[in-house]
């Protein structure tokens, strides 16, 4: 049997193998960032901390709460909204990690930074595409809200890695959201063109093994155990 | 002109006035920060809320700022901090 017959014998178990290794990357970053929001209160850390918790809970929510193997009745509607609302709210924590200083003084100190007026707009656009998705019953919204998103990621953190040349993860960043583009762009094509076809399923699998990945390497790399 | 120093740095450079000094009266501390009078007022009530400092009275009640373990940590892990915040864009 080759590797991609393995892979679709197995896809129920490898699947579950898939999320927990993204969730244990999203526990081991919020761990991490978290220690560094508490000693320096950094406004980026806590967006940044925060979208690394969000996509965490969505892929417990997408493959552990939606694994037919653990909970067979767990309606898939439900699994549906919960892990689009999780994956859209990361994606919008993760671009304003990186776009905060524009709205906000450095000096803002926000009691909390998941429910604040700025924040209280993503929710509003994440329910609007999570309604309009769910009316459809597609992912279509969803997949073009985060081209959107990473598209413009890819754009920030290019010119950050133009203007700060000694800074090597800025590279590795860019190179992040580049496949974290490519994921989503590869989504919406598998959906409306390809039928899910199985063969790009696993393609968006490891590019978002990729991206998880390096976040991991340059979290780990630079916050080192004290 | 110089660049207008960022949170992070003006927190950096009133807890290392700090414990350069050992102990520091706030007038001093207010100077060697070079911050306005209210700026300065805001970071410090921070600074020891978040037990970076801490408030000490001497003797005929004179006032005199310390630095914490847990400020000297933050000093300690300043560098990680900023090389976090630059090579991640924040």
């Amino acid at each position: 049997m080759d590797l991609y017959g393995f892979a679709l014998e197995n896809k129920e178990i490898l699947k579950l193998v898939y999320a927990l290794i993204i969730v244990l990357v999203c526990v081991v970053i919020v761990f991490k960032t978290n220690k560094l929001f508490r000693l320096s209160s950094h406004n980026g850390i806590r967006y940044f901390r925060n979208a690394f918790f969000f996509y965490g809970i969505g892929f417990v929510v997408r493959y552990v709460l939606g694994s037919k193997m653990i909970f067979p009745i767990f309606p898939f509607s439900v699994i549906g909204v919960l892990f689009e609302f999780f994956f859209v709210m990361a994606g919008f924590f993760l671009i304003y990690s990186l776009m905060w200083k524009k709205f906000e003084s450095p000096e803002t100190d926000y009691t909390s930074s998941l429910f604040n007026s700025k924040i209280f707009i993503f929710y509003v656009l994440v329910l609007l595409i999570v309604v309009l998705d769910s009316l459809w019953s597609t992912n279509t919204f969803m997949f073009f809200s985060q081209i959107i998103v990473f598209a413009f990621n890819s754009f920030i953190s290019y010119s950050n890695h133009k203007k700060r040349k000694g800074k090597p993860f800025l590279r590795f960043y860019f190179l992040a959201m580049l496949l974290a583009f490519f994921a989503w762009v590869l989504n919406a094509v598998a959906e409306i063109y390809f039928n899910w076809n199985q063969a790009i399923i696993i393609n968006i699998y490891i590019l978002n093994l990729v991206f998880f990945l390096l976040f991991l390497f340059g979290v780990s790399k630079i916050i080192k155990p004290s | 002109m110089s660049k207008k120093r960022e949170r992070l740095e003006v927190i950096r450079d009133i807890l290392k006035v700090i414990r350069q000094s050992r102990s520091i009266k706030p007038t001093r501390l207010l100077f060697a920060s070079n911050l306005s009078p209210q700026m300065f007022k805001d970071y410090i009530n921070e600074l020891i809320a978040k037990g970076f400092i801490k408030l000490e009275l001497g003797e005929n009640d004179k006032k005199t700022f310390l630095l914490t373990k847990k400020g000297n940590d933050f000093l300690e892990q300043y560098r990680m901090i900023e090389d976090f915040v630059e090579n991640f864009g924040l």
